[in-house]
């Protein structure tokens, strides 16, 4: 568990002074800076306000989570960095846990950071204290966990340009097959096509799952058993991931 | 002691390590080889970077690759890479919190370490900033952040200027001076000469001599007995001396 740590804490303050995370950060809170803007033109919109707002904090946050999770354990074994670590007594199993802890705590910060610039806009615009919000932050967080074990896990098996590219695409159909399968039902789809649609909602995580967005702006209500299975789904799915990557990366040779 | 017994290691069918077999007790023993001979997979073995395909390996009566046998080990790699974006301090200290008897060891004990191999002016500078000597001298110094028995090291020598080259080995000596065993691996037959008890020679995955330095030169040049020693082999195996 020690060892766990000492990764984690290195992997966070490594990535922490990553000029690119800030570039990115700033422009995440520039786009949340913006939602002013949109709001005074909206005529003081706030269900849009928190809307950008809180997409905003989704897709630059996932940015991050993807430059740094795709490039983390790549870069160690192309660097072979691995070899001061892994001659130490430390197994793999450690790294990679070490390392998807280290990087979900940088892109965490990086989440709060934005987060707390956009309490801030809702408040001057008159909103208050959107404490629901922090709830689809959560949630929001929650994925990018889910997102980083992906992340690390695809590197084990690719390079990192390879590693962006399925991520991206499991992240594109995981957030459209629900919707998918939902109008095929509603067309009254069957057959092939149907069965077809079923076995990639059943092979690509569903990670709508997540998504509070819209319950919390327009406040539908939340489930809090669907909220606790979400929670649930994330820490098994992630948690299969990163065993997953642990069983691939054992045999790896360095 | 250190005992390697009938290493074989193979990827796919390709075979780089075959049948190896050695025992070192000296304080300080040099693998010779040329680059591509084996020497690097050799030391990953040891280190318990890689596993071997057949074959048992002991450090210090202990199986390779235990955690308990990287507690007493220290492993510097060649040609180095770092963690840039840590101080030569903040690298130090990641290392040396990874083994549990060096856990209590506090920022003093590290910029002990760092004025031991002269980058202590250094430690708070990024890593980026080091010449390729400065990291030839941190990778060193996290190799000796365990004050460890035995410390293995992969062309140490590489990279460094002659005053450099001259502190390492007088570094290496006074290891030895403490009862420590260093294990290194070298194409540079001069600092196998200087600073050797002993010594093993390995080509294409074999090994082709293994003791004291004296004893193999008979009052020759090192690099003329290491040549023909070398020549005889691919003769005698009908091959061509290949290089990597």
């Amino acid at each position: 568990m020690t060892n766990i740590w000492v990764i984690a804490k290195n992997t966070f303050r490594s990535a922490l002074r990553d000029k690119i995370l800030y570039a990115v950060l700033g422009f995440g809170v520039l786009y949340i800076l913006f939602t002013i803007f949109l709001s005074v033109i909206s005529l003081d919109d706030l269900q849009m306000t928190k809307n950008f707002g809180l997409a905003g904090l989704y897709v630059f946050g996932l940015i991050i989570a993807i430059f740094l999770g795709t490039s983390v354990l790549a870069k160690e074994v192309s660097d072979r960095t691995l070899y001061f670590v892994l001659s130490k007594p430390v197994s793999r199993s450690q790294v990679i846990i070490g390392k998807w802890l280290g990087i979900f705590l940088a892109v965490s910060v990086t989440v709060l950071i934005m987060a707390a610039v956009y309490l801030g806009v809702i408040w001057n615009r008159g909103g208050g204290f959107d404490a629901w919000s922090l709830l689809a932050v959560l949630f929001e967080l929650m994925e990018i966990g889910f997102f980083v074990a992906l992340t690390i896990f695809f590197s084990t098996i690719s390079t990192s340009l390879a590693s962006v590219m399925e991520a991206a695409v499991v992240l594109f159909m995981g957030h459209a097959v629900s919707a998918l399968l939902e109008s095929a039902e509603k067309q009254g789809i069957s057959g092939l096509g149907y069965r077809a649609l079923q076995l990639i909602y059943y092979v690509f995580p569903n990670l709508e799952k997540f998504n509070l967005r819209n319950l919390v702006v327009y406040q539908m209500g939340i489930s809090w058993s669907a909220a606790g299975a979400t929670v649930a789904y994330a820490i098994c799915y992630s948690a299969l991931l990163l065993w997953a990557a642990i069983a691939i990366f054992r045999k790896r040779e360095l | 002691m250190i005992e390697l017994s009938h290493i074989t290691k193979a990827y796919k069918k390709r075979k780089v390590v075959d049948d190896f077999t050695l025992t070192v007790h000296a304080p300080i023993f040099g693998f010779l080889g040329q680059n591509g001979a084996g020497k690097t997979t050799i030391m990953k073995m040891m280190v318990g970077l890689t596993l071997s395909t057949a074959g048992t390996i002991t450090i210090g009566g202990k199986p390779a690759g235990e955690a308990a046998t990287k507690e007493m080990t220290g492993f510097m790699p060649e040609s180095p890479y770092f963690y840039e974006r840590l101080t030569g301090l903040e690298f130090l200290r990641f290392c040396g919190e990874l083994f549990q008897k060096s856990r209590a060891k506090t920022d003093d004990d590290y910029g002990a370490l760092l004025k031991k191999v002269g980058i202590y002016g250094a430690k708070d500078r990024y890593v980026s900033t080091y010449s390729k000597g400065m990291k030839q001298r941190l990778g060193f110094a996290q190799a000796l952040v365990n004050d460890p028995e035995y410390i293995f090291l992969d062309e140490p020598l590489d990279g460094l200027d002659p005053v450099g080259r001259k502190e390492m080995k007088t570094i290496i000596r006074a290891l030895k001076a403490e009862g420590r065993n260093v294990f290194f691996n070298s194409h540079i037959l001069y600092d196998i000469e200087e600073l050797c008890d002993e010594m093993g020679i390995v080509h294409s995955g074999k090994l082709l001599y293994a003791g004291p330095v004296k004893a193999f030169t008979q009052g020759k040049s090192l690099e003329e007995r290491f040549v023909e020693t070398v020549e005889a082999h691919v003769q005698k195996e009908g091959g061509a001396i290949s290089v990597a």
